[in-house]
């Protein structure tokens, strides 16, 4: 197997011409993902009758379907049923105007969605009860209570977690080349159709998701710091 | 004034308070008695509804609140005129000491920042801890923990004061130092009901004892009748088995 550092290139090139695709789809996923995650885990930690037994049992669930299988899935009903649905909606694309990645961000949102809200309940969990009592007791509501006391006292329990969701849903948006859409795999690869020679657009794009992965962990672990200045022990 | 009346509270099939009624005037200090498990801590929670209650009435001042019926408005009414100082402490983890006083002042009472960082200044001055109102809880010990959360109490200036056991969770050393500044808040004219295994700080400190046993009020009486002239055996039970014998004649 020989290893051209001239088709490296081109790959690399290929790579980061994708990056920004998935950078999208990893900050859009990761951002609603952790909005409903965090709802979820709310529901489940309040004990809302019906939702969270509700939310409990679909969680579980999904967290055993792998991402490609729910992926092929999602992406064979919309295929199919399409037609029907823009029918109904009375919507005028055809489906060969759509940009696929929307299937993309479904799957993708919602498994992180899942795999968050377990994240955050953990930290949620680790919260003393009396920090909730404290709060009622000086005459806070409930929703002032999670916002002022609970929350901020969650987000550095919860980073180190989050930063490993994080990176589970940047190689998470790998997948979604599967249907078609291009990112940086298929940017890296591209070169190498022509090559006939696809080592170097592999490596390529590992060194792209690498440097990706390894630039938002340690923004991620900024943050982590920053959050924790609270639990710093002097004494 | 505030007055509970026929309260009573379950945890599954367990009755932990069977129709318990008490009253405390303006400006007293009563201190509740009692072994493990007798109901002291739910009590206490009933009143601001940390528990909710099965049946009983609570009095403050002009108004009469059903213990098991409370709406979510006369919930947080009560909250906002009482106070709560926890056995662990219960404070803001991620607030300074004086963020931690300055809270309820201004999400709750809302009172402008400035106005609200000078009288928690000025009430954790008062419990002697000036200088560490910019240190985080887990920068300060136990006892100190306990003063914040008493300056935290007091300075949101309520009706009454709930203590449940403030100093047993406190390694022997900072107990005194607690009590000191609770016996503080009392000369202050605060209104208090204070847990306590602490039989001299009940002894001196209180207007009225009440001695607690088995989910009801066994006896209640000034602090002289009840340490030295208890009339129910159960009472006598309890109080020879905490108290040293010699304490009995001082
Ligand atoms: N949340 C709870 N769930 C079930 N049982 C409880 C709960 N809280 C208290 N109990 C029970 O109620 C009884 C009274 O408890 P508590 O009020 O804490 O007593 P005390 O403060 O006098 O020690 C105990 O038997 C205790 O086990
Ligand atoms: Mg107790």
């Amino acid at each position: 197997m020989s290893f051209s550092s001239e088709n490296f290139f081109d790959s690399l090139q290929g790579a980061i011409a994708y990056l920004p695709v998935t950078f999208k789809l990893t900050i859009y996923t990761f951002v609603i993902s952790l909005f409903i995650g965090g709802t979820i885990a709310i529901i489940r930690n309040y004990k809302v009758p019906m939702i969270s037994q509700f939310l409990a049992w679909f969680v579980t669930i999904y967290n055993g379907l792998p991402l490609m299988v729910a992926l092929v899935i999602y992406n064979l009903l919309f295929m199919t049923n399409y037609d029907n649905v823009a029918r109904f909606f009375h919507i005028s694309k055809t489906i060969s105007e759509i940009n696929p990645v929307i299937v993309g961000y479904f799957s993708l949102i919602l498994s992180s969605s899942c795999s968050y809200s377990e994240t955050i309940r953990g930290a949620l969990q680790s919260i003393e009860q009396v920090q909730y009592e404290a709060g009622y007791a000086i005459g806070l509501s409930k929703l002032q209570t999670l916002y002022r006391i609970i929350l901020p006292q969650l987000v550095p329990v919860a980073i180190p977690g989050l930063i490993n969701n994080l990176v589970g849903t940047i190689k998470g948006t790998n997948l979604v080349s599967a249907i078609g859409i291009l990112e940086i795999m298929g940017g890296a690869l591209t070169p190498c159709a022509l090559s006939y020679s696809y080592l170097e657009g592999y490596l390529a794009a590992a060194l792209v998701y690498w440097l990706f992965s390894f630039v938002l962990e340690t923004l991620a672990k900024q943050i982590e710091v920053r959050s924790t200045k609270f639990r710093r022990q002097i004494v | 004034m505030i007055e509970i009346t026929h309260l009573k509270k379950s945890f599954g099939k367990q009755e932990v308070l069977k129709d318990v009624s008490f009253k405390i005037q303006k400006g007293q200090v009563v201190t509740i008695l009692g072994p493990s498990g007798s109901g002291k801590t739910t009590f206490l929670r009933c009143i601001n509804f940390l528990e909710r209650a099965e049946e009983g009435e609570l009095r403050i001042g002009d108004t009469r609140i059903n213990l098991r019926k409370a709406s979510r408005k006369e919930i947080l009414n009560v909250r906002r005129r009482t106070a709560f100082v926890f056995q662990n402490y219960g404070l803001f983890y991620h607030k300074t000491a004086l963020q931690n006083v300055m809270e309820g002042l201004v999400v709750v009472q809302k009172i402008p920042k400035d106005e609200a960082r000078k009288r928690a200044e000025a009430a954790l001055e008062w419990v002697g801890l000036s200088n560490r109102k910019d240190f985080y809880p887990s920068q300060l010990s136990g006892g100190q923990q306990q003063r914040v959360g008493i300056a935290r109490a007091v300075a949101l200036n309520p009706e009454v004061i709930l203590f449940d056991e403030p100093t047993s969770a406190l390694d022997p050393e900072w107990v005194g130092e607690t009590l000191d500044v609770i016996k503080k808040v009392a000369k202050k004219g605060i209104t208090m009901i204070i847990v306590t295994h602490e039989m001299s700080f009940a002894e001196e400190v209180s207007d009225k004892v009440v001695f607690m046993d088995g989910g009801s009020v066994v006896e209640e009486g000034t602090p002289k009748e009840i340490f030295t002239n208890p009339k129910e055996e159960r009472t006598k039970k309890f109080l020879a088995r905490i108290i040293p014998q010699d304490m009995y004649y001082i």
